[in-house]
């Protein structure tokens, strides 16, 4: 069976980020310097090629470009400015509207502005609606934030079931599933990892530091409001008690990990932060709005106490912001590439397993 | 033979260590220095540096040295060097003798030291015995006529005439089209430059015209050749039952090449009007509309381009050209050329996708590595095929061709792309020139191109003596190595005339008139048409038919010496007397 190629499917890529991939030609030194890539020398040259000839099957149902970590030297290295880092950053945001069966992702990809106008839209109306509510907004808040998890947990779900059935049922007709150690293992290892930031941060020590600082701060504010630690609106927090030092830490963490990535981004100097999406602006402004409302917030509590009434506007703000970022944008953009690195590395380990047998 | 009058030096050169560490080259020299008639029997670390040199003309001029034999490299390489130096001495430059006790000897008997060594003393001897035989010999001078007869007047032909004409030589330009300019003639754009082939034929076509030291034939057929180097006769018909000789010192070959043309159902040629050659697609694309390409009645969206068509075949898997051969040489300038034409294409149809089977990519060229690179960003996709895969294509019912080509760069994988249009990107065959190579004598090489003598050493030279080749008559090449090749041409040929008389090498038939008896066996023998014939001539008062030699047409080779009864014949500086006193000496040891 020869493969059909299709020369329109590189035009398509191209719309998620990979503007100069056409000029590659296949030499191989992103392969040659990639950490990644193994004795059969496909990594991600493989993934470039197949692009090239329009092999959209075979891309859909691809892997690799989850364990790809972006550290850019395969970018810094091609003699042909073909750019192969942001090109597996293109399959990863081509992979999630593959996966999203709503089919926003793509459209919001395709057209960034309409993302942007829904998320201040969203946070413009849930701010009047939360301004107009006269009832006790501190049970309001935690109503929502319940919400929180299981619509996150839902997208996501759904995203896992298509990849799982392109990757593994439509290949080999059966559900398959491994409790092997050598399967789970490197999963809990990649987890484990990923949360260090080991494996990029050796390259490049100030995006290693701005991820673990916008990281550790935003899963500790995760923290906070689905266990609702904080009552902003109800209790008069000081400044050495336990919830403040949560709070400092985990906007401290994010607003300056969020300046250092605008920084980064403004600058271009590393291959990582040479080309941004839209969708990436409106990630890292978001969360750092996030971060730095939730703190003037606290502050505003220490200070004016509880009951003054910009606190509780100021936490409005927060809660509004948070529900665009979670509505709007967590979902649809390649964010969610948290959880996706460790279920492929799991699906490869599946998939080697099952090709042995 | 003990002759007072001769005085022969004998050195020998040790090479380095190439001779003197195999050849005992102390014990050659002293067992030369008493033979008969050697006066001098040296041995030196170096005879060609400037210090041997020398020896060798103080000994000439000191002693009264006569002959000279040196022992040493290949006469290829330093003969001309020695010859040189007895001419600095004063003496005549053919009493010299080279012996290659080098490649003959040390070389090749490495293991065998004392056999080395006598077979350098017996082939040293041998060369003594025959300077004892040898007499002064003067270069032939030949009178050459001042004139360039160019044949083909492609932009090789009138490159070439031009030059030659620059440097005040007359030029005959002939040429069997209608019109000057070969296959430029036409409006497509060129590279490097981008101008059209048609302006750059145009302006030298203006400065032929101005010129009024060349003389333009068209319509022409040529009919024989005849001659040597500096004179020339070609006869040829004219613009319909003309006829016109033209004496020329030196011939001009500038006869180009031909498209290859693929056979029909080669990658579907001839199966659809939509697969096309390369020269004819340049054409469709200089004439067809804005926006769409429409070729065909069809409106053209895929376009796959075929690399490699009618050149680097492989036997067994291509069918034998005519000759019945397979072109396996690469035609060189068809990728560049390609790859220009897909840049026209995509700068004039940007949303035709185009795909291009290759083999390898050989841009050779200067800057052509751009060509390839603005391709790829202009998203054409390359597929690499091994060199032993033919890409398979099959017309489709719905007008669309299906191709199938393995590509190298998918793993090896088959892959199979549908076009609307098929350019079998073909290569350069030699032209159809049979006769006048004929007429020439000149070779072919395996190619079936004109062969040169040797592409560093004699570039652009053919076998003949005073006829050069311009262009891709030797092999396929772009228009700059074109005309490069038509300046070394007509440069040699400025130096070959830049003398009222060529002087040749001496070593020619000589016959001696009393000894021939006018059987005329060796006329029959003679493989250079006019070297040899026979002549009434007064010998001593007697007229007779004796053999008669045209220096100028004799390459010495000896055929005639062989079959002559009465030994009347001989080539000078190779006469039969020398041969038996070297067998004679050899046998001796």
């Amino acid at each position: 069976m020869s493969l059909k190629v299709d020369t329109g499917f590189i035009k398509k890529i191209k719309k998620y980020g990979a503007f100069d991939i056409s000029a590659c030609f296949n030499c191989g030194n992103c392969t040659a310097v990639c950490s990644l890539s193994k004795e059969d020398a496909s990594f991600p040259r493989k993934m470039i090629r197949l692009a090239q000839i329009g092999a959209e099957a075979e891309i859909s149902s691809s892997l690799e470009p989850w364990l790809c970590t972006y550290c850019g030297e395969c970018s810094t290295t091609c003699p042909r400015q073909a750019y192969p880092g942001e090109f597996m950053m293109s399959l990863r945001r081509f992979l999630i509207s593959k996966y999203d069966v709503t089919k926003i992702s793509s459209f919001f990809y395709k057209f960034p502005f309409i993302q942007n106008i829904l998320a201040l839209l969203v946070f413009i109306v849930s701010l009047g609606a939360f301004i107009s509510y006269h009832g006790d907004f501190a049970v309001l808040s935690q109503k929502i934030e319940v919400i929180f998890p299981f619509y996150i947990s839902l997208a996501l779900l759904s995203y896992i079931f298509i990849m799982y059935k392109r990757v593994i049922f439509d290949k080999y007709k059966k559900v398959l599933v491994s409790f092997k150690m050598k399967t789970i293992l490197p999963t809990i290892t990649q987890i484990l990892k990923q949360i260090m930031f080991a494996g990029c941060t050796e390259l490049d020590l100030w995006r290693g530091m701005a991820h673990v600082l916008v990281m550790s701060g935003y899963l500790l504010t995760l923290v906070i409001s689905v266990f609702h630690i904080l009552e902003p609106l109800t209790i008069h927090y000081n400044w050495l008690s336990l919830q403040s030092f949560l709070v400092f830490y985990s906007t401290g963490a994010i607003v300056l990990g969020g300046l250092s990535m605008m920084a980064r981004r403004t600058i271009k100097k590393s291959p990582s932060s040479m080309f941004s999406h839209s969708s990436d602006w409106l990630f890292v402004l978001t969360i750092f709005l996030i971060g730095f409302s939730l703190l003037i917030t606290h502050l505003a509590n220490i200070v004016m106490g509880p009951q003054a009434h910009g606190v509780e506007m100021l936490y409005k703000i927060n809660v509004a912001i948070e529900v665009a970022w979670i509505l709007i944008i967590v979902p649809f953009t390649k964010w969610i590439h948290l959880f996706f690195r460790p279920i492929a590395i799991y699906l490869q380990h599946l998939k080697e397993e099952r090709d042995l047998v | 033979m003990k002759n007072d009058n001769l005085k022969i030096a004998v050195y020998i050169c040790h090479c380095g260590g190439n001779i003197s560490d195999v050849i005992d080259v102390k014990r050659v020299s002293q067992e030369l220095a008493t033979y008969p008639n050697v006066v001098i029997g040296k041995e030196y670390a170096f005879m060609c540096s400037s210090t041997g040199q020398d020896m060798v003309i103080e000994d000439i001029v000191k002693s009264g040295i006569n002959r000279v034999v040196i022992a040493a490299c290949s006469p290829a390489l330093h003969e001309a060097t020695f010859r040189g130096a007895l001419k600095r001495a004063g003496i005549n430059q053919y009493l010299y003798e080279h012996v290659n006790i080098r490649e003959q000897a040390s070389w090749v008997h490495k293991k065998d030291k004392e056999g080395a060594t006598l077979k350098a003393i017996a082939l040293v001897k041998a060369a003594v015995e025959k300077m004892a035989r040898q007499d002064e010999l003067n270069t032939i001078k030949v009178p050459t006529t001042q004139r360039v007869a160019i044949i083909g007047g492609g932009i090789a032909g009138m490159r070439a005439a031009i030059s030659s004409a620059a440097a005040g030589l007359d030029v005959v330009l002939i040429e069997k089209q209608s019109h000057l300019g070969g296959k430029l003639k036409r409006s497509s754009a060129i590279y490097p430059t981008n101008e059209t082939a048609a302006s750059v034929v145009e302006t030298l076509e203006g400065l032929i015209e101005l010129n009024a030291k060349i003389k333009v034939f068209c319509n022409a057929k040529i009919s024989s050749i005849s001659g040597f180097a500096g004179n020339f006769q070609i006869n040829f018909e004219f613009d319909e039952a003309k006829t016109e000789k033209v004496e020329a010192g030196v011939i001009i070959i500038a006869t180009g090449f031909d498209h290859y043309k693929p056979y029909e159902g080669e990658y579907a040629y001839g199966l659809s009007n939509r697969v096309v050659t390369l020269p004819v697609f340049i054409d469709i694309m200089g004439t067809s509309a804005e926006k769409k390409l429409i070729y065909d009645g069809k409106t053209i969206n895929r376009i796959v381009f075929v690399h490699c068509v009618g050149s680097r075949q492989i036997d067994g898997i291509d069918n034998a050209q005519d000759n019945g051969k397979v072109n396996d040489y690469c035609s060189r300038v068809c990728c560049s050329s390609a790859l220009f034409t897909i840049n026209k294409l995509k700068d004039k149809y940007p949303d035709v996708d185009v795909m291009d089977i290759y083999s390898d990519m050989r841009s050779y060229g200067m800057e052509h590595e751009t060509y390839y690179e603005n391709a790829s960003k202009k998203d054409i996709l390359f597929l690499r095929r091994p060199l032993e895969e033919r890409p398979t294509i099959t017309p489709l019912p719905d007008g669309t061709f299906s191709v199938k080509t393995v590509d190298v760069l998918t793993w090896n994988e088959e892959l199979e792309l549908i076009a609307d249009m098929i350019v079998l990107v073909t290569g350069m065959i030699p032209n159809e020139i049979t006769d006048l190579l004929e007429y020439m004598k000149i070779p072919r090489s395996s190619d079936g191109f004109i062969q040169e003598v040797h592409p560093k050493l004699r570039p652009v030279e053919s076998a003949n003596k005073g006829i050069y080749i311009a262009g891709t008559a030797l092999g396929p090449m772009d228009i700059i190595e074109t005309l490069q090749a038509s300046n070394t041409a007509s440069s040699k040929a400025v130096a070959l005339l830049s003398q009222p008389e060529i002087h040749m090498d001496p070593f020619v038939a000589v016959v001696e008139e009393d000894k021939c008896s006018g059987c005329g066996l060796c006329p029959q023998e003679c493989s250079y048409e006019g070297a040899l014939c026979m002549r009434e001539t007064d010998v001593n008062g007697n007229v007779k038919m004796v053999a008669s030699v045209n220096q100028a047409l004799c390459v010495g080779c000896g055929a005639c010496v062989a079959v002559c009864p009465t030994r009347a014949i001989n080539v000078a500086g190779w006469t039969l007397d020398q041969f038996d006193a070297m067998v004679e000496a050899i046998a001796k040891g």
